[in-house]
């Protein structure tokens, strides 16, 4: 099977984690992988996209437009650069975070609605997985991280969930910080369960 | 003990990293750069590793590196250096000249190009280069394949004498795939060559240069044929007509495929569900694999050239076709199928394809009309220094002190260089207008002082750029008396490509046994008569020394200190200590539109500011008007 995933979002948002972990499992099960992430210039707050393209030896990394079986988007601005990419039928799981530049927040710039979003990703074809921000768990008091969250919602309710083994992927999760495990497994774990329980 | 674990069998690596496992495995025993996106990531991945009898360092420029590089591998040694496609340049003088010359022990340059411009800087195709320089280059099409063709590009090099080019695109240098990586090759004792020999090591007389150029020559001739005998560029011939039946004998399609084009073949084969026709996949892009076109185009009624950014074997295939008389269609970039800008990917090899045989497929050729409606909506997203990063207080300074004095912002030119001091050109700030070449804030100030023009000019560039390539410019502004401001920005490390290490960074951070070289010490022995060193924290005391310097006479250096935030965050420090007093906060949003920090958002009532983010600089309590943000120091 061949799958390919487009991943965008704010730096900081962890997003290029979940692409690194998607890889990490894929190589433990063997599954041909790239991985190509682009961070732009910026440490924080710069747009960050990534491809993923699993089972493809020897391919090139770049996905083309209408080619990606699955996106993740992390912020809802950042998804309307992903629509692009999406193929018709295709899952499309946006987490509807807001990280609003600074002009938005001046009221100087618009900054488009959730409805414009379905609306775009509705036209060319994807079918939207939406999970709301402030839906996101907390452990012990505290929200979980949000991208191991949207990692887990991915293998809960795509595809994806069948090309990787979800348990594999928690151990992974649970393994790459020493800090923070449980809580981790934690958000792992309300991700794949995150549509069941909507 | 060693500090690196076992390398396992199959790991996931970067096309960075692969070319630095290569290199160890072909027993690099010097390895120099200059950090720039995409090729930092290789030295760094060196860096990190403990290697005992090796030699591994970030070096002041390209140039600097490559002579490093080079001196090594005249002495015998396997040499290694690293650089973006900007960086070429800048090394171009060297090389041209050590190509000449030729080497003893294997010399690599891996340069990395960024065809789709994905970090910034112009879109150069650097096989212009290895053309121009009469040396070899090998171009890998993966990950998996840098590793290996690494390691062939020492070999080459040694087996004649020539330094070879590896050279990725962004794609690769930063994609990550699975590699089998064998055991690094130990460091070799090579027994040290001191050859005393000007006709070779020199350029000294006509008859030494003419006799080089022979010598270039022949070892391009040569390291063809080794390429050939290899069979790096992969040839194969569609046993029948190829894609489709023709009515001419021979026929079919041929396709050329360079770099990671090639990678895109098969996927594109599936889409169209057609035969793969005959192609040539070209790993070794210079010396022009002129055999293998010949047999191409003998075999073929039509051509179709797939390389990013330049048509560059597409102009010789046009040569190789006018000599042999062949009468058919080249597709490529010459015909106007393809740009010559941007990336490669699938499409280009359905669009060709499709081109050559008459096929549309509609989903590569029709206008995404509803994706260009959904990014169009998408907010604008200009980035702009980090929370806490010292540069911030330099340009809000410099934007107060222009006002000061009435100066309106669009009457005042003030250069900018390239790294994270260029973040000045972005909202809020619009303090920066141009950004070239390193160093090139300095020189082209100076240009504008001789225009004649009346309002005060400002250079403005970052530590790491001012020891690359600023200096030679403010010793000629110097010497030439040339009324200007430079302003530079010392933060203390090369921030931009993710914190490295240059000539200014503490000895604490360095390599053992490296020495610091202090910019408050360089810059007036320079003879730069009129020297101020500032705080960018302290915004009153920054205003009025940039003030002090626009109204006066002469060269006047600003030095401006503090440590990158990122990197002294890293360390658990701060700066101080910021609250808000949310009762005398009227959300005015002045601090907002004044410093544009990431870490300051707008809640019910007041601002909030994230304490995972904020590092204390306080220059948001030193623009509240209100007191509605108080600072401490931090002891």
């Amino acid at each position: 099977m061949k799958y390919d995933i487009y991943l965008v979002g704010v730096g900081g948002q962890g997003v290029l984690t979940i692409g690194d972990l998607i890889t990490g499992a894929a190589a433990r099960q063997e599954i041909p992988v790239s991985f190509y992430p682009t961070r732009g210039m910026a440490q924080r707050g710069g747009a960050v996209k990534a491809r993923l393209r699993l089972g493809r030896e020897g391919g090139g990394p770049n996905i083309p437009e209408r080619g990606a079986d699955l996106v993740i988007a992390m912020e809802r601005s950042e998804a309307l650069k992903a629509v692009r990419f999406i193929k018709p039928g295709g899952d499309f799981l946006l987490f509807g975070h807001v990280w609003a530049p600074t002009a938005v927040m001046l009221g100087k710039a618009d900054y488009p609605t959730l409805a414009q979003v379905r609306k775009q990703v509705q036209e060319a074809g994807g079918r939207m997985h939406y999970l709301a921000p402030e839906n996101l768990p907390l452990y012990e008091g505290a929200p979980v991280a949000a991208n191991i969250y949207v990692l887990g919602a991915a293998l809960g309710h795509t595809p994806l969930g069948e090309m990787l083994d979800p348990s594999q992927v928690a151990n992974l999760v649970q393994t790459r910080w020493k800090r923070g495990a449980e809580r981790n497994r934690f958000a792992f774990q309300a991700g794949l369960d995150a549509f069941a329980r909507n | 003990m060693s500090k690196n674990p076992p390398i396992p069998p199959i790991r996931v690596l970067t096309g960075n990293q692969a070319l630095a496992l290569g290199a160890l495995r072909a027993g690099v025993q010097v390895a120099t750069g200059y950090p720039g996106t995409p090729s930092t990531g290789a030295l760094t991945s060196l860096l990190r590793m403990d290697l005992p009898g090796r030699h591994v360092e970030w070096s002041t420029n390209e140039k600097v590196a490559f002579e490093i590089a080079a001196g090594a591998a005249w002495a015998g040694q396997r040499a290694l250096c690293t650089m973006k496609m900007s960086g070429l340049n800048v090394a171009a003088d060297a090389i041209y000249s050590i190509a000449y010359s030729g080497v003893n022990g294997g010399l690599v340059i891996y340069v990395a190009d960024d065809s789709g411009v994905s970090a910034g800087m112009c879109e150069q195709d650097s096989r212009l280069y290895a053309a121009m320089f009469d040396l070899p280059m090998l171009e890998p099409a993966s990950v998996a394949e840098t590793y290996k063709l690494v390691q062939v590009a020492f070999d080459l090099s040694e087996q004649t004498g020539s330094p070879v080019f590896v050279r990725l695109v962004t794609a690769i240098a930063d994609a990550h795939a699975p590699v089998e990586v064998e055991e690094p090759a130990p460091p070799e004792q090579r027994k040290v060559i001191l050859e005393r020999d000007i006709a070779k090591y020199t350029k000294a007389g006509s008859v030494i240069c003419i006799n080089q150029h022979r010598d270039l020559i022949a070892r391009l001739e040569r390291a063809g044929q080794i390429i050939r005998e290899m069979g790096l560029n992969e040839l194969q011939l569609a046993p029948s007509a190829g894609m489709e039946t023709r009515p001419t004998d021979k026929g079919g399609l041929g396709i050329v495929a360079s770099g990671v084009a090639a990678a895109y073949l098969e996927e594109g084969f599936e889409i169209l569900e057609k035969t793969p026709a005959s192609t040539l996949r070209v790993v070794a892009t210079h010396p022009f694999p002129a055999e293998e076109v010949r047999a191409l185009l003998n075999h073929c009624d039509t051509i179709l050239v797939l390389e990013e950014l330049e048509p560059h074997l597409e102009k010789s295939i046009y040569v190789q076709a006018q000599r042999l008389g062949f009468e058919g269609r080249i597709i490529g970039k010459l015909d106007g199928t393809f740009s010559r800008s941007g990336e490669y990917g699938v499409e280009q090899v359905v669009r060709g394809v499709g081109e050559a045989l008459g096929v549309k497929e509609t989903r590569f050729f029709e206008k995404n009309q509803v994706s260009d409606v959904a990014e169009q909506l998408a907010a604008a997203r200009p980035i702009t220094v980090c929370a806490g990063c010292p540069h911030r207080g330099t340009f809000m300074a410099l934007n107060q002190a222009l006002k000061n004095l009435k100066l309106k912002r669009d009457e005042v030119m003030v250069t900018g260089d390239i790294g994270c001091t260029i973040l000045g050109m972005n909202p809020p700030f619009h303090t920066v207008w141009t950004e070239v070449a390193m160093g090139a804030s300095v020189s082209l100030a100076q240009g504008y002082v001789h225009s004649g023009i009346e309002t005060p000019v400002i250079a403005t560039i970052g530590d790491s750029t001012f020891f690359h390539g600023g200096i030679p410019g403010l010793v000629n502004a110097v010497q030439h008396q040339t009324p200007l401001t430079l302003i530079v920005m010392d933060n203390g490390w090369t921030s931009m490509t993710g914190m490295q290490v240059n000539p200014g960074t503490d000895e604490a951070f360095q390599q053992p046994g490296s020495h610091r070289v202090d910019l408050a010490r360089l810059i007036p022995a320079l003879g730069v008569e009129q020297f101020f060193l500032i705080d960018p924290f302290d915004l009153e005391s920054s205003t009025e020394t940039i003030q002090q310097c626009l109204t006066l006479p002469g060269v006047k250096v600003v030095l401006a200190r503090q440590e990158c935030a990122i990197q002294a965050q890293r360390r658990g420090l701060a700066a101080g200590k910021v609250q808000v007093i949310p009762e005398k906060c009227t959300l005015c949003k002045r601090c907002v539109i004044v410093t544009g920090c990431p870490a300051i958002s707008l809640g019910e009532g007041t601002i909030l500011i994230d304490p995972a983010l904020c590092y204390g600089c306080g220059l948001c309590a030193q623009v509240c008007k209100l007191d509605a943000i108080e600072w401490e120091a931090v002891k």
